[in-house]
């Protein structure tokens, strides 16, 4: 009897331990929404009125707007929509292509190159993020999308991601396949493609997450206030002097909110692309 | 049939070679450029061509304060920030694990802030450490006390806090999901002969769980202590949003403020030279130790 009264009672704490965990996580969270339709005097405010009495849903109108009323907001969300899907979808393609390279084909020389891009992961990106920059200035592509795009469009670990889901791929479909006359690219299209989609999911989430994220990056590419993207635009908007806290607020919760309902619709690919990261050995 | 695996082998190397080229040019050519470049004294805007001066970017670091303060300032955020990051990630999927319940919800809210742009964490962040804002409420509730300010965001030591706190709370939830995938790739059979040996709980968490998570640990310490070296964001915010440099100016913001707004390519290069070698070497040990430390069921 009193050991199980003492197994409830440590079930019980380990419960209040989590759950107050998961308040103390969730509550900036909530704090950015709450505070993002209040009056800017509610936000400073102590104690902090959770739930506003005073809906100022004004606040979002004046985020997308600006200071100087411009809008630029808007073009900036556009500008990571468009870098960061477009990476993904480069990313899955030479990732995928270069991963069934790797799997299923015996070439001269691939070890190497399954140890060349590997030794990628080594390089940390703030380590050849200034000569990259003249790199791709010199290319012309500064000041641009591609210039966003471009360099980040592969990385080591989505080819390595591709390769361990291809490698187990059945050889006799393939080579049905070759006998009916498919050709090598029309294979990988009709049948490399379509069966790894939840390897690509997982890919393009991570990859459209880390565009969305990015700051280094754009920072350095871009100069016109017109290519910024999310980060850089949140920046600026904090540093000036008459920016409204609710508007900042705001202006955070309209750039979460898109990851947000990502993750919830796609949790476990989120919670398999941490998975997967912690299981890259081999 | 020979012909047929020759040109299998062409079309396999035709598939991998875009990533071969792009690995060269955006990876191996800007490191090799950087190690070229830290040789020689370089303006970022100037067309003069660069100028070689041997080892005097790498002397002039060694010996300049603010290059030691920036490896001081990122070795406290690193230590201060991946040491936390394992103890509390492995025991929330410790903890998580055991929830026979709403595993899936914890999981999710644990992750969330990880969903988040490192900007908007920093921004959000920003305002609850102001004066009046709810970091200096919560601590005031809780040690009972009346609206004491804590400083965060002036006083050096808070404002190093500050960006610890920032981004334990994004990511500790990755590096819980992380644990709780090696938690559970531990075979049940394992814990029920334990059980079956007559061990407890307790025991079976302390002889069987812990050392079998022992490779799992090693990952996530080494993984994070890389990943807090290359911190940028929440510093870079703080900074531009009026906080004093000087406590946090990690490497890499040194590298870039070094290189943008000194204009000096080369010591820059120098800086990313030496923070490619240190990080290099714990990736060296990373994939020793996961190649070491597997273990098979």
């Amino acid at each position: 009897m009193l050991k199980r009264t003492l197994t409830i009672t440590a079930d019980l704490i380990v419960w209040i331990f989590l759950i107050g965990f998961a308040i103390i996580i969730l509550s900036p969270l909530v704090f950015m929404f709450a505070a993002s339709i209040m009056p800017s005097e509610d936000i400073l405010k102590v104690p902090f009125p959770w739930i506003t009495s005073d809906f100022h849903w004004q606040n979002y109108w004046k985020a997308l707007k600006g200071n100087d009323g411009k809008f630029l907001y808007l073009r900036t969300i556009f500008n990571s929509f468009i870098v960061a899907s477009l990476t993904s979808l480069g990313t899955i393609f030479l990732s995928s292509l270069a991963g069934y390279g790797l799997a299923k084909f015996k070439f001269k020389g691939r070890m190497f190159v399954l140890m060349m891009i590997l030794s990628t992961m080594m390089i940390p990106f703030e380590a050849i993020m200034i000569p990259l920059y003249l790199i791709v200035t010199k290319m012309g592509m500064q000041d641009t999308y591609a210039g966003l795009i471009v360099p980040l469009l592969l990385n080591a670990f989505g080819i390595f991601m591709m390769r361990q889901y291809l490698i187990t791929f059945p050889e006799e479909l393939l080579d049905a396949a070759r006998i009916d006359g498919a050709s090598e690219f029309g294979i990988y299209w009709k049948i490399i493609l379509p069966n790894s989609l939840p390897a690509i999911t997982t890919l393009a989430i991570l990859t459209f997450r880390a565009q969305w994220d990015n700051l280094i990056w754009p920072l350095l590419i871009v100069q016109t206030p017109k290519k910024k993207t999310i980060p850089l635009f949140i920046i600026q908007f904090a540093s000036e002097k008459y920016t409204d806290e609710g508007a900042l607020m705001a202006a955070a919760a309209i750039a979460s909110v898109p990851m947000l309902i990502l993750f919830i619709k796609l949790s476990r690919y989120f919670l398999a692309g941490a998975e997967l990261f912690a299981a890259r050995k081999d | 049939m020979k012909s047929l695996e020759r040109k299998k082998a062409v079309w396999g190397f035709i598939f991998v070679l875009p990533a071969i080229v792009f690995f060269i040019i955006f990876n191996f050519y800007p490191m090799g450029y950087a190690f070229w470049i830290s040789f020689h004294k370089k303006n970022l805007i100037s067309l003069r061509p660069p100028k070689f001066v041997g080892f005097s970017n790498y002397i002039y670091l060694l010996q300049s304060s603010s290059f030691w303060n920036s490896v001081k300032a990122t070795a406290i955020f690193a230590l201060g920030t991946f040491v936390p990051i394992v103890i509390f990630s492995l025991i929330f999927a410790v903890l998580i694990s055991t929830r026979k319940r709403f595993q899936k919800f914890l999981e999710m809210a644990y992750y969330s802030p990880a969903v988040l742009s490192s900007v908007v964490a920093a921004t959000i962040w920003f305002l609850m450490f102001q004066p009046y804002g709810l970091a200096n409420q919560f601590l005031n509730f809780l040690f009972n006390t009346n609206n004491i300010d804590y400083k965060w965001l002036s006083s050096e030591k808070m404002l190093v806090l500050a960006t610890i706190i920032v981004y334990f709370w994004k990511y500790v939830g990755y590096y819980t999901i992380i644990f709780i995938a090696g938690i559970a790739s531990i075979p049940k059979s394992v814990h029920e002969a334990a059980i079956i040996d007559g061990a407890g709980k307790w025991q079976d968490f302390l002889y069987i769980t812990l050392p079998l998570l022992k490779p799992t640990t090693l990952l996530v310490s080494i993984m994070s202590m890389i990943q807090t070296l290359r911190t940028f964001s929440t510093q870079y915010f703080f900074v531009q949003s009026g906080a004093p440099i000087k406590p946090i100016e990690v490497i890499t913001l040194n590298i870039y403020n070094t290189a943008i707004r000194d204009m000096r390519v080369g010591r820059a290069s120098a800086m990313s030279i030496i923070l490619l070698v240190i990080i290099m070497f714990f990736t060296y040990i990373q994939f020793k130790i996961s190649r070491t430390e597997e273990i098979s069921y």
